[in-house]
């Protein structure tokens, strides 16, 4: 096999990633063969084949073809202060009348064009060399500085800016400075896992490698050590995902980088070897709840086992302190979003459902054109950014019917459109005699940019065999959120409790929630409520009431450690609860809904507007902000 | 001073201050607050949730006080809307309920202070509930009508209520505290008595045996500081006399009233207050989440904040629903016992003064 070759730029924070590889890792040293570069030419190394794969600045991402992958799991991010992106003068910002532009790197001179903007200033910008911008300072004259610079230059100015906090300020979401990226059939799984290892051996020696570096460079050590433990962020989960594609989305609106390129970002496949749980040793219920509100991972077994024995009080304190720690900021995000669901004829029969009708029943209906503009036409003017387009399994719409639909709604409305969950997606396929890949990558075509994550109730196949016998299985679901992930959807993912089932299909449901997640990363936000039984023909009497909500909200917090945002379920809940659940793991406050079918048939009536859920959200003492799908802060 | 000393003084038993409570009120972390209750409530009741099975009777509607935050009364006995139940339809609701089944153990009477009803009206509305079933406690008047009665039938309060206690009253509810604070009685409830004159009749009943309930109206126009001196205020009245048996935190419904331009308070400063209630209470037996004014969800949660007394059946609340609650009118012992038990706490059927208990039956029809 010929060696892969890498390029990537030589920085502080590169060095946890090429830890592995320069080291020689047993598998790696006969694998990789690593150079380093300036980052202008690491893009410029793949485009010109000279690379296999380069750490390339996200800024050049935005050039590079579609075709390009990532690797899964490894970057350089912030979620905060970078430290080391800068904006620096000796006047505000909004008094300079130009900007500097450090040449070493595009993706910060995007990035600080980018927030100028947004605070609505219009300085000149003006490229300067790395060497010398520090001293071209001066009057209303302020500089980008990057890398090391910023470190001792940061001390010589009045003003100072660091552009991933102020990024993360404003749009909610991580920063992505570099990813390992190339050309689609670059690298096998079996590469991405050595990269991966490359890694996770660089974060063991993260120490080391701030010693030697500040030798070297003459910086102080504590600060690099600071810096690669509380500034750089390696991971590259949904989150991350999520500020790329904000950065992308906004950069290309702006005019910064080229149209035309979709930004999604999509991984290269991926051989998943999961975090490994906590949990070997038999441990006090305890330490393992403050193990799992320090982030560290729960077994199937502790989940369990806290989902049996747990105080409702000890959860909610484990998951609050989760919740605060992944949302420091303490806000609570919320979109306005309008449910559609375009038709109630459906063949499924679920036990559980009181929306459906047959089809040919005379109540069957599937919304005209004429009836979603009105809607559609509302839920702009009300402020709303999308809809969540769901329905039944109808076998007279095929997939013409979706992609017009969606091309229709795409040409006539500034609407996102979050649509179709998996078992819909599953019956197209079906109907189509199609893959549920061909079906995804046409929806996509035709419109479609996100995936709710409706349908899963419990993942797992003797309870929907109970339920829901002609729903899609465990099996498929998760295949239609994988294959919906490598394409570069996002999509939420639910679950619906109270039908009799026990701790170990609520935990199972979750763990492979997780685990999915540990492939794609591809969650934004998982949903939970539990079953509102009224009118439906499922004769249950589970427990469905507000403690076990809480208890479960709490749980999935803890549980699902990948899983950016946790939502609470107002619609099905009640308003109070909801609340409530904002202080059991909840940092999402759902939506304010202009439509609700569903669950309203079922005995669910609440109705809140966005003044009202921010009334709830500050009571509760957050600060409420509006949202996207993305949860990028409006 | 910091909350882990505060959570000491909660362990070692010492008495909360004012700025205590003023702490347990700004504490950013509400679970840490409601942890803290939940301690003292279990170190007090275990898992144990009381409930009873109970009656409501409003025998009038009709009310001089003209109360701002209040969307039940009608100031004329003319006015639409405006009722008063003769004794014998009174009466009749409890053989109605008892004739369907219900062994009610507690009938619960409050009602407008209506200023053309001889006082004769009264005690045969007690005498005559009595005769039905004289194990049946009577829980009724509110320290409000007790004073109002004072006033308008010119008798002492002790008198007052030495004839109520003949005629049959048990006990009293514990209605019309509201915010001690005068500057918020002025403002939400001119006409009613004021501070000391409802903690007068309190002191006054416990002298003579009559044990009762206390409450606060909190979420309209008081600060946190007036929440806090009204839990101290009733502290000290249960230090001299230890005639309270709860405390009920009642969140202000803000329907049909003349207070209603002002949001209703949120269920998690419910939460909140139910669990300071227990934090500065210490020497009040018992907290009530009183589901038909907290709702059933938040009620149920609100175990875990320091409550152990989930109230009773009730059937036909009208108060609070007038003001735009949206819990059920009635629950039956079973539905009661379920919530309690999906709390993961134990429900156990109390009598008005705790002092008889039984275990709630272990399965509920499906």
């Amino acid at each position: 096999m010929p060696r892969l070759r890498l390029t990537a730029v030589s920085f502080l924070n590169t060095r946890p990633i090429v830890y592995g590889i320069e080291r020689g890792l047993a598998l790696v040293n006969h694998r990789f063969e690593l150079r380093f570069d300036l980052p202008s030419r690491c893009a410029a190394a793949i485009a010109s084949g000279d690379a296999d794969l380069a750490l390339m600045p996200l800024g050049s991402f935005a050039d590079a073809p579609d075709e390009f992958r990532v690797v899964p799991g490894v970057a350089i991010a912030s979620r905060g202060p970078v430290r080391t992106v800068m904006l620096m003068g000796d006047v505000p910002w909004e008094e300079m009348d130009t900007i500097l532009l450090d040449e070493a790197s595009r993706t910060s001179q995007i990035l600080v064009q980018l927030l100028t903007r947004e605070r609505g200033l219009a300085p000149g910008f003006v490229r300067a060399g790395h060497d010398r911008i520090a001293d071209l300072v001066g009057d209303r004259r302020g500089a980008l500085m990057i890398g090391d610079l910023c470190f001792s230059a940061s001390a010589r100015f009045r003003h100072v800016y660091d552009l991933g906090a102020e990024w993360t300020e404003r749009v909610g979401l991580p920063f992505v400075y570099a990813a390992w990226i190339g050309r689609p059939d670059a690298v096998s799984p079996g590469d991405v896992a050595l990269l991966q290892d490359s890694l996770a051996q660089g974060l063991v020696h993260r120490d080391e490698i701030a010693r030697d570096w500040a030798e070297e460079n003459g910086v102080d050590v504590e600060l690099c050590k600071r810096y690669l433990r509380e500034n750089i962020r390696y991971e590259l989960g949904a989150g991350e995902l999520c500020g790329a594609t904000a950065f992308l989305e906004r950069a290309q609106a702006a005019g910064l980088v080229g149209v035309g390129r979709k930004s999604v970002v999509r991984f290269f496949a991926n051989e998943v070897r999961a975090k490994p749980a906590s949990g070997a040793a038999p441990r006090s219920l305890d330490s393992v709840l403050s193990d799992a509100a320090a982030g560290v991972r729960l077994s199937f077994d502790d989940g369990v086992r806290l989902h049996d024995a747990a105080s409702l009080c000890d959860l909610g304190l484990a998951a609050d302190a989760r919740r605060l720690a992944l949302h420091p900021h303490g806000v609570v995000t919320y979109i306005i979003d309008r449910n559609v669901n375009y038709t109630n004829a459906c063949t499924t029969a679920c036990q559980f459902c009181n929306f459906y009708r047959p089809p040919g029943d005379s109540r069957v209906y599937t919304l005209s054109r004429a009836e979603l503009t009105e809607k559609l036409q509302e839920t702009v003017d009300m402020g709303g950014i999308q809809v969540l387009l769901q329905g039944g399994i109808n076998p007279e719409l095929g997939l013409g019917y979706y992609e017009d639909l969606f091309r229709w709604m795409k040409a006539n409305f500034p609407i996102a459109i979050h649509g179709l969950s998996p078992e819909e997606i599953r019956y197209l396929a079906e109907r189509e005699q199609l893959t549920i890949r061909a079906v995804l990558e046409r929806l996509m075509a035709a419109g479609l940019d996100s995936v709710p994550g409706g349908a899963a109730e419990i993942l797992d196949d003797e309870i929907r065999q109970r339920i829901s016998p002609h729903k899609c299985s465990v099996a498929t679901w998760l295949d239609v959120m994988r294959q919906a992930h490598s394409l570069g959807l996002r999509s939420t993912a639910t679950m619906v409790f109270g039908f009799g089932e026990q701790a170990r299909h609520i935990v199972g449901h979750f763990d492979k929630l997780r685990a999915l997640e540990d492939e794609t990363a591809g969650f934004t936000a998982f949903i939970c409520w539990s079953f509102q039984a009224e009118g439906t023909r499922l004769p249950l009497r589970d427990d469905t009431t507000a403690t076990r909500y809480l208890r479960t909200l709490a749980l999935a917090r803890l549980y699902l450690d990948n899983f950016p945002n946790v939502q609470v379920s107002w619609v099905t809940m009640g308003p109070a609860i909801g609340q409530i659940g904002l202080r059991f793991g909840g940092n999402d406050f759902g939506s304010a809904m202009i439509e609700e079918n569903v669950v309203a048939q079922a005995g669910a009536v609440f109705k809140l507007s966005a003044s009202d859920i921010e009334g709830y959200v500050r009571a509760a003492g957050f600060t409420p902000r509006r949202r996207n799908m993305r949860y990028e802060w409006l | 001073m910091s909350f882990p000393v505060l959570c000491q003084k909660v362990r070692s038993g010492v008495a909360l201050s004012l700025a205590d409570g003023l702490e347990l009120y700004h504490h950013p972390n509400l679970l840490e607050v409601g942890a803290l209750a939940n301690e003292v409530r279990e170190r007090l009741h275990g898992a144990r949730t009381y409930f009873n099975r109970n009656l409501h009777i409003n025998p009038t509607n009709v009310c001089v006080a003209a109360c701002n935050l209040c969307s039940f009364s009608r100031r004329d006995a003319g006015a639409a809307g405006a009722f008063v139940l003769t004794v014998e339809q009174a009466v009749d609701k409890l053989h109605a309920r008892l004739a369907a089944g219900d062994r009610v153990t507690e009938v619960h009477i409050v009602g407008g202070l209506h200023d053309g009803l001889p006082f004769a009206y009264f005690t045969e509305l007690l005498a005559r509930l009595k005769t039905v079933d004289a194990s049946i406690s009577i829980k009724a008047f509110s320290a409000v009508e007790i004073f109002f009665f004072h006033r308008l039938y010119r008798m002492s309060i002790e008198e007052i209520l030495r004839r109520l206690q003949a005629a049959g009253l048990d006990s009293l509810p514990g209605g019309g505290a509201e915010i001690f604070s005068p500057r918020v009685r002025s403002a939400i409830c001119p006409n009613k008595c004021g501070a000391d004159e409802w903690l007068d009749v309190h002191r006054t009943a416990h002298r003579l045996g009559i044990k009762s309930n206390c409450t606060m109206l909190f979420g309209t126009v008081e600060t946190l500081t007036e929440r806090v001196e009204h839990l101290l205020r009733l502290r000290e009245l249960q230090d001299e006399t230890g005639g309270l048996l709860a405390f009920i935190p009642l969140p202000f419904h803000p329907e049909n009233n003349a207070l209603g331009d002002r949001p209703a308070p949120t269920a998690t400063e419910a939460l909140r207050t139910c669990a300071v209630a227990r934090l500065m209470l210490h020497n009040v037996p018992h907290i009530k989440a009183y589901w038909v004014s907290l709702g059933l969800a938040t009620a149920q949660t609100a175990l875990w904040f320091g409550a152990d007394d989930f109230d009773g059946t009730v059937s036909e609340e009208k108060i609070y629903h007038q003001a735009g609650a949206l819990s059920p009118q009635a629950l039956a012992p079973d539905a009661i016992a379920r919530i309690v038990r999906e709390a993961g706490r134990v429900p156990v059927e109390r009598d008005t003064l705790y002092g008889r208990f039984s275990p709630a039956a272990k399965q509920e029809a499906v």
